[in-house]
């Protein structure tokens, strides 16, 4: 099979079925990690991406089809184009388009949020612009379940150290409109920058014994 | 001419003397936390005890005389209140006696170049894992350059995280060593995972760990402990080694001691065909010498020193790097 990407944690293979465009995207065995924590990992987040692609395409959220899942391995359809990520880096863009595309990322977390999935990854590297300036969200691996505020407030906070302040703030416009919820996990955003990560006042430390 | 400079951010009182990028010295003096925690009173005091005689055999050991030292750097931060101010006033008392510039350094940024200096690399990504500091920083490529975080503990410092286990099973001394010590050959429990993108979390693997010591050996938990957690930095890592395309990784800061966090990284960088390099142990461990790298640094590169004083909460991506 064809590799047409890699990230950090999967291999992307080229895979149509049925006349359908689809991908395979394969958990590869990290070397660093011991087997029992590597293998469990892997099929625990190939289960978990196959469960919330699922849900997300149900809440009105672009998302690939998952079509099979075994061990470590997704089939699911190809939703074509390019990362936002890879958008944004190109230095010619129209400023409306990319307002455009940010208040779409936004509202399409405020419906996921709105559906207690947190993302776990929500970055521009994990938005694809589809055919035709359609968003699709991929890459659940990370995701889970849940009503934490905490936990969507840190999709936030990934996201907004991703991108610049002005385009975080179309983002945010658009997370506002499709999530009723929305102000209360911007405030926890804002309680969790503030807590900094010096915070620990008797600092213990890690050095060799002398 | 020679540059000294000053640590004082922690437990250690170290002064290290630097000449042309070159480290002639580097001494220090710990206080010795035992099997409890630091008082920061308590180190600052040992601190102000032991500055004397820890400057002059800095100074004894380099061969330099104090008349030829061309600068004086210290830690402006991070770090606790109390110690850097001591710090900050053996510095700057020697600077006025010699009337040499006094340079401030931030201590995660010094970490950092010097293990890129010793380690001969030129951008790479780093990964600082020390008490209560676990960044994935790079220098920016835009101008003014500075580090930029890419990922980090959302709660508490990896280093932090294995002292207080360590306190927990009443390990001597607490802290990771301890814990490396008696995690070698233990087996797998399972133990939370908390990854998101390109940060990391400790406190729920920090409670899981803990609440298991009594129906589980030690050694086993121990074990898990480790291993989750250094698979958590090391994958956080790759995601940003992809991310920025880097072909260097280092790692520095206390924990970087670590042997089986340096072979995870290692087989981590190799697979995607990435120089992996870590500094000596002593350059690891909180030292004067990577202060006074910087603030040679810092000073040949003519761009002025920045605000005098301290900042316990001095953050890598706030410095702007001029050299
Ligand atoms: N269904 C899909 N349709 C089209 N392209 C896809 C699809 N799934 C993944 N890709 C491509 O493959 C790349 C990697 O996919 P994905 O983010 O799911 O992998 P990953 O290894 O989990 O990523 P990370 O590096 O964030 O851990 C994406 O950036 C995208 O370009
Ligand atoms: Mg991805």
């Amino acid at each position: 099979m064809r590799v047409i990407a890699e990230g950090a944690e999967a291999r992307i293979y080229a895979a149509d079925i049925l006349g359908i465009h689809a991908v395979a995207k394969r958990r590869e065995r990290k070397s660093y990690r011991i087997n029992q924590i590597d293998t469990g990992l892997r099929s625990q987040r190939t289960r978990v991406e196959a469960r919330i692609l699922g849900i997300a395409a149900a809440v009105g959220v672009d998302s690939p089809r998952p079509l099979l899942v075994h061990d470590c391995e997704i089939v699911m359809s190809d939703v074509g184009g390019t990362t936002l990520r890879s958008v944004l880096a190109d230095n010619e863009l129209d400023e409306n388009a990319v307002a455009r595309m940010m208040r779409a990322a936004g509202s399409n977390l405020g419906r996921l949020h709105h559906a207690n999935i947190a993302h776990g990854d929500y970055t521009p590297a994990n938005i694809v612009v589809a055919p035709r300036a359609r968003l699709a969200v991929i890459d659940f691996g990370l995701s889970e379940v849940t009503q934490s505020i905490e936990a969507k407030a840190i999709d936030l906070l990934l996201m907004k150290r991703s991108v610049d302040p002005l385009r975080f703030s179309d983002f945010l416009n658009g997370y506002r409109s499709s999530f009723r919820g929305a102000d209360k996990v911007i405030r926890r955003l804002l309680a969790i920058e503030r807590r900094g990560r010096y915070k620990t006042r008797t600092l213990l430390v890690t050095d060799d014994a002398p | 001419m020679p540059v000294l400079g000053i640590e004082s951010s922690a437990h250690t009182f170290g002064v290290g003397v630097v000449d042309n990028g070159k480290i002639i010295a580097n001494e220090k003096s710990m206080y010795s936390i035992g099997t409890g925690g630091m008082v920061p009173g308590a180190v600052a005091e040992f601190h102000a005890s032991n500055a004397r005689s820890t400057i002059s055999s800095a100074l004894a050991s380099s061969g330099a005389s104090i008349k030829e030292l061309e600068a004086v750097g210290y830690t402006r931060g991070p770090g606790l209140g109390p110690c850097l101010r001591v710090g900050l006033l053996a510095a700057s008392t020697l600077a006025a006696r010699l009337g040499v510039p006094l340079i401030p350094v931030n201590h995660g940024v010094a970490h950092i170049e010097v293990a890129k200096h010793v380690c001969r690399m030129r951008d790479p990504l780093a990964l600082y894992v020390s008490g209560g500091n676990s960044q994935i920083v790079a220098l920016s490529s835009s101008r003014p350059r500075r580090y930029t975080v890419y990922g980090e503990t959302l709660d508490i410092g990896v280093g932090n995280m294995l002292d207080v286990f360590a306190r927990s099973a009443r390990l001597e001394p607490a802290w990771g060593s301890s814990v490396a010590k008696v995690a070698r050959g233990g087996s797998y429990v399972e133990m939370p995972y908390t990854v998101k993108g390109m940060d990391f979390a400790f406190a729920g693997l920090l409670t899981k760990a803990t609440s298991l010591l009594g129906g589980h050996s030690t050694k086993d938990v121990a074990y898990s402990l480790q291993e989750t957690a250094f698979s958590m930095l090391c994958e956080a890592t790759e995601r940003a080694m992809l991310l920025t395309g880097r072909r260097e990784l280092l790692t520095c800061g206390g924990v970087a001691q670590s042997s089986r966090l340096r072979e995870m990284l290692g087989s981590m960088a190799a697979s995607h065909h990435a120089r992996f390099g870590v500094a000596d142990n002593a350059l690891n461990a909180d030292n004067g010498a990577m202060i006074a790298l910087v603030a040679e640094k810092i000073m040949r590169s003519g761009s002025g020193y920045g605000r005098t004083g301290i900042n316990q909460r001095d953050r890598p991506d706030s410095v702007i790097v001029t050299w």
